[in-house]
């Protein structure tokens, strides 16, 4: 390298920016984020959309079989919700009564 | 760690959606980025804005940069083009050089009327002449590296800078032997 390109490159050097820039790097992450927050939203709605779109088409299928499924299901439903409020309520009491609680 | 199998695991990190990946590549390659727009455009706040749209669109195509490429030439490749766009929007350009002569930082260090001198030669310079110039000799970019960013043939490329480095020592004053 001839000195006439040292002093090019010396002259070019003065136009350099930081080599570490918070500002700069902060501000392209926020939109990079921004971007990407964009694209996510985007993908939810669409599949919303889809998924909104599906079960409208099949909603005539799928109805009657619901109510079969539910009819023959809920007393079974009912057993199973009454043990969990059971299970719930005396709970407590049979472990304060056991000496359980803290 | 060597700089460029950084620059690789970074790069597959980021590829893998990793946001603090990206940033870490934002943080390393900003500077030569910026330094090379703003030589390519002469306008400080127009390189600065072409740089965040540049990072902006690399990290949509991360995907697409093959394993071992030049983090770097890549970036400078994407800016390089973004440059050209904004070159031939003309209403955008004008407006730039406004906020550009506002926003323009004094500089103490080196003569003034070298730094002038430069920066005019520069000004005269065609665009892809220029871009060869900013990347070869003030970014120290290997021939090979700058031909590759800027998609141009190596030849074309050496030619540039030959073309440019003359007519920039010829501004300076400089007898180059």
């Amino acid at each position: 390298m001839t000195e006439a390109d040292d002093r090019l490159k010396a002259l070019f050097a003065l136009d350099e920016p930081p080599a570490r820039d918070a500002v700069f790097s902060t501000a392209v992450m926020e939109q990079v984020m921004r971007r990407r927050f964009q694209e996510d939203v985007a993908l939810l709605s669409a599949a919303s959309l889809a998924g909104g779109g599906a079960l409208w088409v099949i909603w005539p299928i799928l109805q009657p079989a619901l109510v079969a499924i539910s009819q023959g299901l809920a007393p079974a439903l009912g057993g199973l919700a009454l043990a969990a409020c059971a299970a719930m309520i005396l709970g407590g009491r049979v472990r304060s009564a056991l000496g359980l609680e803290a | 760690m060597s700089p460029a199998s950084l620059d690789e695991e970074l790069v597959a990190a980021a590829q893998g959606g990793s946001t603090e990946a990206f940033s870490r590549l934002v943080e390393r390659h900003q500077q030569a980025l910026r330094a090379f727009l703003r030589r390519a455009c002469g306008d400080w706040s127009a390189a600065d804005d072409l740089a965040q749209e540049t990072f902006l669109a690399a990290w949509s195509r991360i995907g697409r940069l093959r394993a071992g490429a030049s983090v770097r030439a890549w970036l400078c490749g994407i800016g390089y083009n973004k440059h050209l766009t904004a070159v031939r929007s003309a209403g955008r350009e004008r407006a730039r050089a406004k906020r550009y002569e506002e926003d323009r930082p004094v500089v103490s260090e080196g003569k003034p009327e070298d730094r002038l001198a430069l920066e005019a030669a520069m000004a005269e310079l065609p665009a892809e002449q220029r871009a060869c110039v900013a990347l070869c000799l003030a970014a120290d970019f290997s021939h090979a590296e700058a031909a590759e960013a800027l998609e141009m043939p190596l030849g074309t490329v050496k030619s540039h800078i030959s073309r440019g480095r003359a007519r920039l020592m010829q501004a300076l004053g400089v007898c180059d032997d």
